[in-house]
């Protein structure tokens, strides 16, 4: 239906609930591949997590179950307080406002500058201009992309399209921040610069998620590491490296 | 003030994107026109034709003209039982000096004057009657061929029918012209909104991503839509307006009266086409947008 407007109404997740919990959740896609079996996750806010598991394991549908780009086959996934299963439709854009999400490829709007791909996010979604003008250079300077707000996508090297897909990701102050292999395009030393941006932003009380397959990072990072194998969560534990150490 | 936003928001993303792919909208915008001035052809020569009938159905009516030498008592009871004749509506007498007044009349109007050469002409006295419908002319007359007061009856109702039978021909063939255009309008529209839809696939994925509601990634197709029916309509308003004056008199000649030009007439059809174009543009733009936008987040 093509209702009006409607201002999704935002509800604070209750206290103490975690930012993203799964229970028993399985995900089988209509074609009968089963890409997540039976997960159980508890993620409380400000937690940095690493997502990890060899390609076809089931990280990018763990995403898209988080964002309600799908609904589970099976189980209960909650998120900032919302049970997905529940939310209503027009709902859908209160949780996303709940998250900022970036990919691989940046998926940049090519014929817009940094400036206006950030601003587009806050546009769409009802901004007053004035906000507008205020919030993108703040957004704009915390990934260091102040300089470069006029610059087109295809001006940018890598690592700054990924800042600018993280400034966009954060305009409506989410909660959590996920990440699908943001760090899959660049080259080790740009990955690293952005690892410091995305622990930054984590230690200003944004939980994050990183989908990876860069083992340097993780293992040198030191942080809680969700394992999938064939879509079951064969590893969750704190302080933890790529591989099982024991 | 959020509304407001709105508007301006759903409003400019669907004046950019008309213009976008400019060459697919205006070639969607004339196939509107197409389709309106159709419209405005077929309602101009139905709206003639209709006062046309209207105009005959007043003159319908049957003729008896009596014998001479009736008195005024026989005259008086030969109306009192035509007006119980079923299918009767009026009854007028005409005396012979009211006929010889309208027959001078008649002259005037055209610019003559009745000249009889001095030769004084006494005219028949009839009845004028007046019918419930057109077509109860025949079974009146044959009512009245009983009474020996009548001398002669005649009716006129031949144009009528025959009017009747015209404008039902047009008014068919022209709404089937008007939907089969009106289907290719609305697949024209239709395809040209999905075309608007899959050039944006990039922004709408980005407007789900951040959390825009279903409003903001919908409107400003359908207003791209309704904007192409609003464009067709002006062009068409201002094509009629245009021809309006000259075709004013052939319109006169060929209806044959001058109730065609009602001066309402030109303000109800710019209403009319206004509201089928907006109308037209919505609906293709609507379908457009449930089959190819998918509702799901
Ligand atoms: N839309 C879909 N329909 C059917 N099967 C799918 C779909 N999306 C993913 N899959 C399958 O589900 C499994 C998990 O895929 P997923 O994309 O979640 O893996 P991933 O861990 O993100 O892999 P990668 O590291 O390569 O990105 C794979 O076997 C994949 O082929
Ligand atoms: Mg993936």
């Amino acid at each position: 239906m093509i209702g009006v407007i409607e201002r999704p109404a935002a509800a604070p997740p209750p206290v103490g609930e975690p930012v993203i919990g799964m229970v028993d959740v399985g995900m089988t896609y209509p074609n009968g591949k089963a890409a997540l079996v039976d997960v159980n996750v508890s993620i409380p806010a400000g937690d940095f997590v690493f997502l990890v598991g060899p390609s076809g394991a089931g990280k990018t549908t763990f995403i898209r179950l988080v964002i309600r780009e799908q609904l589970p086959t099976a189980g209960r996934v909650t998120v900032a307080g919302y049970d997905l299963a529940r939310l209503r439709r027009g709902q859908v854009p209160t949780l996303r406002r709940r998250i900022g999400i970036v990919f691989q490829d940046f998926r940049l709007l090519p014929s817009k500058t940094v400036f206006e791909n950030v601003a587009f996010a806050l546009e769409v979604t009802g901004t007053p201009r004035s906000e507008i003008k205020r919030r993108v250079p703040q957004l704009l300077s915390l990934v260091g992309l102040h300089e470069h707000d006029d610059h087109l996508p295809n001006q940018l090297s890598g690592g700054e399209q990924q800042r600018a897909a993280i400034a966009r990701a954060l305009v409506h102050d989410p909660a959590m921040l996920i990440a699908d292999e943001p760090t899959g395009n660049l080259d080790p030393v740009t990955s690293w610069e952005l690892i410091q941006l995305l622990i930054q932003i984590n230690a200003m009380g944004t939980t994050v998620l990183m989908a990876t397959h860069n083992q340097e990072i993780v293992n040198a990072m030191r942080r809680r590491v969700l394992a999938l194998e064939q879509g079951t969560l064969v590893r969750d534990e704190a302080g933890a490296a790529y591989e099982r150490e024991y | 003030m959020g509304f407001i936003r709105f508007v301006a928001f759903a409003v400019v993303r669907a004046w950019q994107g008309f213009w976008r792919n400019a060459m697919m909208s205006l070639a969607a915008t004339a196939t509107v026109v197409l389709m309106l001035v159709l419209l405005s052809g077929l309602f101009i020569v139905i709206g003639g034709l209709n006062s046309g009938l209207s105009f005959i159905e007043s003159k319908v009516g049957v003729t008896a003209r009596l014998r001479d030498g009736l008195t005024d008592s026989q005259v008086q009871n030969l109306v009192a039982d035509v007006r119980k004749i079923p299918g009767v509506k009026t009854v007028d007498y005409v005396s012979p000096a009211e006929a010889m007044n309208r027959l001078k009349q008649a002259y005037e109007e055209r610019g003559e004057t009745l000249n009889l050469g001095g030769a004084s002409i006494t005219l028949y006295a009839s009845l004028e009657i007046g019918l419930t419908t057109p077509d109860m002319g025949a079974q009146v007359s044959q009512a009245l061929s009983g009474r020996d007061e009548v001398a002669q009856i005649t009716t006129r109702q031949l144009d009528y029918a025959k009017l009747l039978n015209i404008i039902g021909v047009i008014r068919t063939v022209g709404i089937a012209a008007l939907v089969l255009v009106g289907l290719t309008v609305l697949f024209m529209i239709v395809n040209m909104i999905r075309i608007a839809v899959y050039s944006r696939a990039g922004e709408i994925e980005i407007m789900r991503l951040v959390g825009a509601s279903d409003s903001f990634i919908r409107w400003p197709f359908i207003l791209e839509g309704i904007l192409c029916g609003l464009l067709g309509s002006l062009v068409t308003i201002v094509l009629v307006a245009v021809v309006w004056d000259p075709i004013q008199p052939i319109m006169v000649r060929v209806f044959q009266m001058p109730t065609a030009v009602s001066s309402q007439f030109l303000a109800v059809l710019s209403a009319l086409v206004l509201g089928v174009g907006l109308g037209v543009g919505a609906l293709g733009s609507w379908i457009s947008v449930r089959s190819n936008l998918a509702s799901a987040n």
